[in-house]
């Protein structure tokens, strides 16, 4: 039972990070459709700046930078040329898969790219608790860091003036140009944030979860973190919620698999997929999307 | 009629109405150079890798039918996802469409053995077109039922789409024994027509048609009207009495059925049988040509060609100079930016 919740909690990790990074810019009004490739970029990064530096932090870094490269070219296709967001976004995931794939192949041409894992960091005396202790305690540092994300995200979004000109970019941009602020420039500026904290989920599953990238690795987590941050109402806490549901999902089919249970176990993969579009189906107009959102300037 | 469909969707694909050819060569033309810059990054030079990748398309009849090849599915599928463009229905999931389609055709040809050749090739055929209509009938009900955004509804199945195809290769298609998920070889006589010496199959001989019958419904009828004026204006198409909700069901049914053709003629006239992932990325090609063709269903026959013979060029170019071919995908995806960035009209 530990283990299995400790694996959802594995599995959500990346998708909290997308989700996070997709709220900043939903909030602001821009579709996140493009968080697939910015943690695809984000994944390629860590581990190649981990790879070439031997310095993990160096590979933190790369992902961020990463992610909100593939934010800047949302940011600037949507906000400052007002194209559809969607299909926008979509095509950032075309580009990010060719650019790593191609990328990898000029780097390390056949051999694979290998770099140790980030190790679990067990906080001293809570990690030793029962039950609780290698549940919630013993992760490694990206993991804690998803967490105080989403407190540091909701701070920013409902305690701070910034989180509310943000808001109000998404909700009512003509509000915050009449107070004085920029929302293209808001709204650039939460794409591309919101690209490097995606970023940083793609670490999670690359240089956090196995130390090595491989071709399209993300595998659509950014789609289900898009659908989570939906389900979340774009709450952080929320779309986190959502997010560990996902990981339970996921961890539950792995189970099943090794236990030998005869489901298929094509049938349980699709389950994930079954639950976001029964959810949002389930939640159908009652979602309340961001007012000014995909609303061109 | 509730507001969700009387109102224009706050984002969609307008293209300005002047200027479109040369932005959209303007386009494919800087993201070439942005390749040379990829391409000299590696150490190679770019004229040569070029060179490699023309004299890869038109060195050989065979290799001129191998493009014809990799164009049928994208000019099939692409034309379709225009239409729905044209109405403003953001259609994301040609992926799943196409994959529902291969299992139709494969499942119509080894479920029903037997029948005479052409009855069995016209048979897989239509299986293919309402499986694949009928995966775009599921999301565009969930869309339509639910106002659930259509981009969310046909991505997500389009991930339950790829799962199907391994259900049906794990269990009733399946070839026990093969050591990976394909299905059981189609019998030679329900193989695709395929032109002597060229090798290209059917498929593009279909496309053809499709986008041309496209072209006609879109400008020449009353349904392409009624499409034209839903995706300009929600209001205005209410206005004259137009229901989105009906236009909505036609283009995405249109381009499901023609999306599934796609992966049927994939089934029938390329592999021969049903293989795991044979679909995948289709979806997103289909995208992209519909945008390089400026979203007008004659025009993607060029830009279908044109993205076909640049991917039959660099498979040639990474075989003999090592350049990965998966720079094709780069160049796609810098010009389908570049194009969103330049024609996108100015609301």
């Amino acid at each position: 039972m530990i283990d299995f919740l400790a694996a959802s909690i594995r599995i959500a990790t990346p998708l909290v990070f997308a989700a996070l990074g997709g709220i900043l810019s939903e909030r602001a009004g821009v579709f996140a459709v493009g968080l697939e490739g910015m943690m695809l970029m984000g994944a390629f990064g860590a581990v190649i700046g981990a790879w070439a530096s031997a310095s993990d932090l160096l590979g933190l870094a790369m992902a961020l930078a990463g992610g909100a490269a593939m934010g800047l070219a949302v940011a600037i296709v949507t906000v400052r040329y007002r194209a559809d967001n969607m299909v926008t976004g979509l095509t950032v995931n075309i580009l990010a898969a060719g650019l790593t794939t191609y990328l990898l192949h000029v780097l390390a041409g056949s051999s694979a790219i290998q770099v140790d894992p980030l190790g679990p960091w067990p906080i001293p005396g809570l990690s030793a608790i029962p039950v609780l202790g290698p549940l919630l305690f013993a992760h490694p540092p990206l993991t804690y860091l998803a967490l105080l994300g989403c407190a540091g995200l909701s701070f920013l979004l409902y305690r701070t003036q910034t989180g509310l000109k943000l808001r109000a970019a998404g909700e009512n941009p003509e509000a915050v140009f009449v107070a004085g602020s920029s929302p293209m420039r808001l709204r650039f500026t939460a794409i591309i944030c919101g690209g490097a904290i995606a970023g940083l989920g793609g670490a999670v599953l690359s240089l956090q979860q196995v130390g090595t990238f491989t071709d399209g690795m993300t595998g659509g987590r950014g789609y289900l973190a898009l659908a989570s941050l939906i389900v979340g109402r774009w709450n952080p806490w929320g779309a986190a919620a959502a997010c560990l549901v996902f990981g339970a999902a996921e961890a539950f089919e792995l189970r099943l698999q090794t236990y030998g249970v005869p489901v298929s176990s094509y049938v349980v993969q699709m389950v994930p997929y079954l639950i976001a579009l029964a959810v949002l189906a389930g939640l159908g107009r009652s979602t309340k999307l961001p007012a000014a959102i995909g609303k061109p300037l | 009629m509730s507001d969700a469909l009387s109102a224009t969707p706050a984002t969609r694909i307008a293209l300005r109405r002047q200027g479109l050819l040369p932005r959209i060569l303007g386009a494919v033309l800087l993201s070439f150079i942005i390749a040379a810059l990829l391409i000299a990054l590696t150490g190679h030079n770019p004229l040569t890798a070029f060179a490699a990748m023309l004299g890869g398309v038109f060195g050989s009849p065979y290799q001129i039918g191998e493009a014809l090849n990799r164009t049928s599915p994208y000019l099939l599928a692409g034309s379709g996802v225009a239409l729905c463009f044209r109405a403003g229905v953001i259609n994301i999931g040609a992926d799943g469409q196409i994959a529902m389609g291969g299992i139709g055709a494969a499942g119509v040809v080894l479920l029903w053995p037997g029948q005479p050749g052409l009855l069995s090739a016209v048979a897989a055929i239509i299986g293919a077109a309402l499986c694949g209509a009928a995966w775009a009938g599921i999301a565009t009900a969930i869309h339509l039922g639910r106002r659930v955004h259509e981009v969310l509804v046909t991505l997500l199945l389009n991930f339950v789409a790829l799962l199907l195809v391994q259900l049906a290769l794990a269990g009733p298609l399946g070839q026990p024994g093969a050591g990976f998920l394909q299905s059981r070889p189609l019998p030679r006589a329900d193989w695709l027509w395929r032109a002597p010496h060229v090798f290209f199959h059917g498929g593009i001989i279909l496309g053809v048609i499709a986008a041309l019958a496209l072209s006609v419904l879109l400008w020449k009828t009353p349904f392409g009207f009624a499409i034209r004026v839903t995706g300009q204006s929600r209001r205005a198409a209410a206005y004259a009495g137009f229901s989105a909700a009906g236009i909505t069901w036609g283009v995405m049914l249109t381009a499901g059925g023609l999306a599934g053709i796609a992966g049927g003629t994939e089934v029938l006239g390329l592999h021969h049988r049903l293989i795991e992932g044979f679909s995948t990325g289709f979806g997103f090609k289909a995208v992209t040509v519909a945008l390089l063709g400026a979203l007008e269903p004659a025009a993607v026959i060029p830009a279908a060609l044109f993205v076909g013979l640049l991917e039959s060029g660099a498979l040639s170019m990474q075989r003999q100079i090592g350049v990965p071919s998966a720079l094709v995908v780069v160049i796609e995806g810098i010009t389908m930016l570049l194009i969103l960035a330049a024609t996108v009209r100015r609301a």
